[in-house]
């Protein structure tokens, strides 16, 4: 469907002639014209909208497969805050479920990346491989 | 040597004028570096167009008529259109797609214009090429008022690029007077560490179209060149193609379209009175889009928690990106920490879409 002068009569009342306008049609034009470009805008904006809500659950979705345990080092005993972990070393152990080293150290990169948190400030308990659902 | 020295004689007092008028676009196009791309061919070409017996004249006519008049449509708009759309990055529009009602905000100078001049006698297809100037984009003045039939494209060409180039002497009076110093210092949320999906960036450019074809009919041509240059750059596999658009492209369309306006800046077309009245109308038009943009943050704050630097909407005018550099160094004088660029970009681009569909939407009224 598309709006046009003659299919909506305000539009053609307004519009349709070429005669020389009067102050009040003058302003109605300017309104009209300018609440469709509002109300275009705001379609547009609501797509936006939209499609950021829909990418946004996705996500939220996936980060659900991956059963990475993450817990700052301030929840767990050690190392206290008074004694920090040495930047290069580790402590307790890490269970790898279906993943390899390299891409496990790569994942543990990335979340130490993404939360702000230093590696050494972090504890991994397990990296599990989740197979994509059918 | 009557051959030689004949046309001298021939030489008339509007045709010297229009040299004058050259003069000065090329000085701001050189000396101010105000829109020289454009200003310089359009200014040279008035002195070409303007000597007597020109050779010049016709090959001038022929590349307009080619290019801007004829049968297909105003064809350098268009693909300059599409360069334009490749040079666009819509990420702080759609980090934050409030931002587009200001864009559609900034547009009332277009419409108001165009009644105002419609009230001081012109025909109202001449009116409505004048009220576009408010779009502050010359591309898509070119196409309204050649799709309209007006008999002032020069004046309106001549208007419209030269406020774009004067955005930051028109602007920062206004701003400052519509707005108070405690609302020229709002800070607002950084929005840099947000990025949307590369999907959204893609679907973006396919959904505007669709929208707007589906809306303004005659806006599709204008707003489809804008969106298929932007779908170029943003698929991620067309790169060489999209740096083409925005390079090569866009400056051949450039230089072609600046020369090519000089044959409608012939002395007794130019030198009117109702030329010095669109030249005002226009600046008119850019004063009341300012204007509106900034009433409407204005506006949104008495109902809003977060607070808007009411300064950005003065971007909403397309002029891209001159405006959004004028608010954001007009944040920067009044507090050094507060960086509106982003804001004021995104407020930009969403003035350049709402002013496409604004002179669509003109089109599909008085076509």
């Amino acid at each position: 469907m598309t709006i046009t002068p003659q299919m909506l009569g305000i539009f053609t009342d307004i519009y349709g002639s070429y005669e020389a306008m009067t102050i009040g049609r003058a302003l109605l034009i300017a309104v009209v014209g300018f609440l469709t470009v509002v109300c275009i805008l705001a379609l547009i904006a609501l797509f936006i909208k939209l499609v950021a809500f829909i990418f946004s659950a996705v996500e939220k979705k996936n980060a659900k497969k991956v059963e990475t345990i993450i817990t700052p080092v301030e929840n767990s005993p050690a190392p206290s805050a008074g004694n920090p972990l040495p930047e290069a070393e580790s402590q307790g152990e890490l269970e790898l479920i279906g993943v390899d080293e390299p891409t496990a150290a790569m994942l543990m990169a990335l979340v130490s990346y993404k939360t702000e948190i230093p590696l050494n400030r972090l504890i991994f308990r397990s990296i599990k491989l989740v197979e994509d659902e059918k | 040597m009557d051959v030689l020295l004949g046309n001298f004689s021939t030489v008339t007092f509007p045709q010297v004028a229009m040299w004058i008028i050259g003069a000065v676009l090329i000085f701001l196009a050189i000396k101010k570096e105000m829109e020289p791309s454009l200003l310089l061919p359009m200014g040279f070409g008035a002195i070409l167009i303007n000597l007597p017996n020109s050779g010049a004249q016709h090959i001038i006519d022929v590349m307009f008529r080619v290019g801007i008049d004829n049968e297909f449509g105003e064809l350098m708009p268009l693909i300059l259109f599409i360069g334009i759309g490749a040079m666009i990055d819509f990420t702080p529009l759609l980090t934050n797609p409030k931002l587009m009602l200001f864009g559609a905000a900034a547009q009332f100078g277009i419409f108001f214009t165009l009644c105002l001049a419609s009230l001081l006698g012109f025909d109202i297809k001449d009116a409505a090429s004048i009220g576009i100037i408010g779009a502050a984009d010359g591309p898509t003045a070119i196409a309204v008022s050649m799709e309209l039939g007006s008999k002032y494209i020069g004046a309106i060409m001549v208007a419209a690029y030269s406020y774009m180039a004067l955005v930051p002497l028109v602007q920062p009076p206004i701003i400052k007077m519509c707005t108070t110093k405690k609302e020229r210092l709002i800070r607002m949320d950084n929005t840099a560490g947000k990025t949307p999906s590369r999907l959204t960036k893609i679907l973006f450019p396919i959904v505007v179209t669709i929208i707007v074809g589906l809306v303004a009919p005659d806006a599709v041509a204008l707003i489809g060149f804008l969106m298929f240059g932007n779908l170029i750059r943003e698929c991620g596999v067309l790169n060489s193609l999209s740096e083409t658009a925005q390079k090569v492209l866009a400056n051949l369309v450039t230089i072609f379209l600046g020369i090519t306006i000089a044959a409608r800046m012939r002395a007794e077309e130019f030198l009117t009175v109702d030329t010095l009245l669109i030249i005002a109308l226009g600046l008119f038009a850019f004063i009341f889009d300012t204007f509106a943009g900034v009433m409407l943050a204005k506006i949104m704050n008495l109902f809003s928690k977060k607070k808007i630097n009411p300064m950005i909407g003065a971007a909403g005018i397309s002029a891209f990106p001159m405006s959004a550099r004028v608010v954001h160094k007009l944040g920067l004088e009044e507090d050094n920490q507060n960086f509106l660029l982003m804001h004021s970009i995104g407020v930009n681009v969403s003035g350049q879409i709402a002013s496409v569909i604004a002179g669509g939407l003109i089109l599909t009224f008085f076509r």
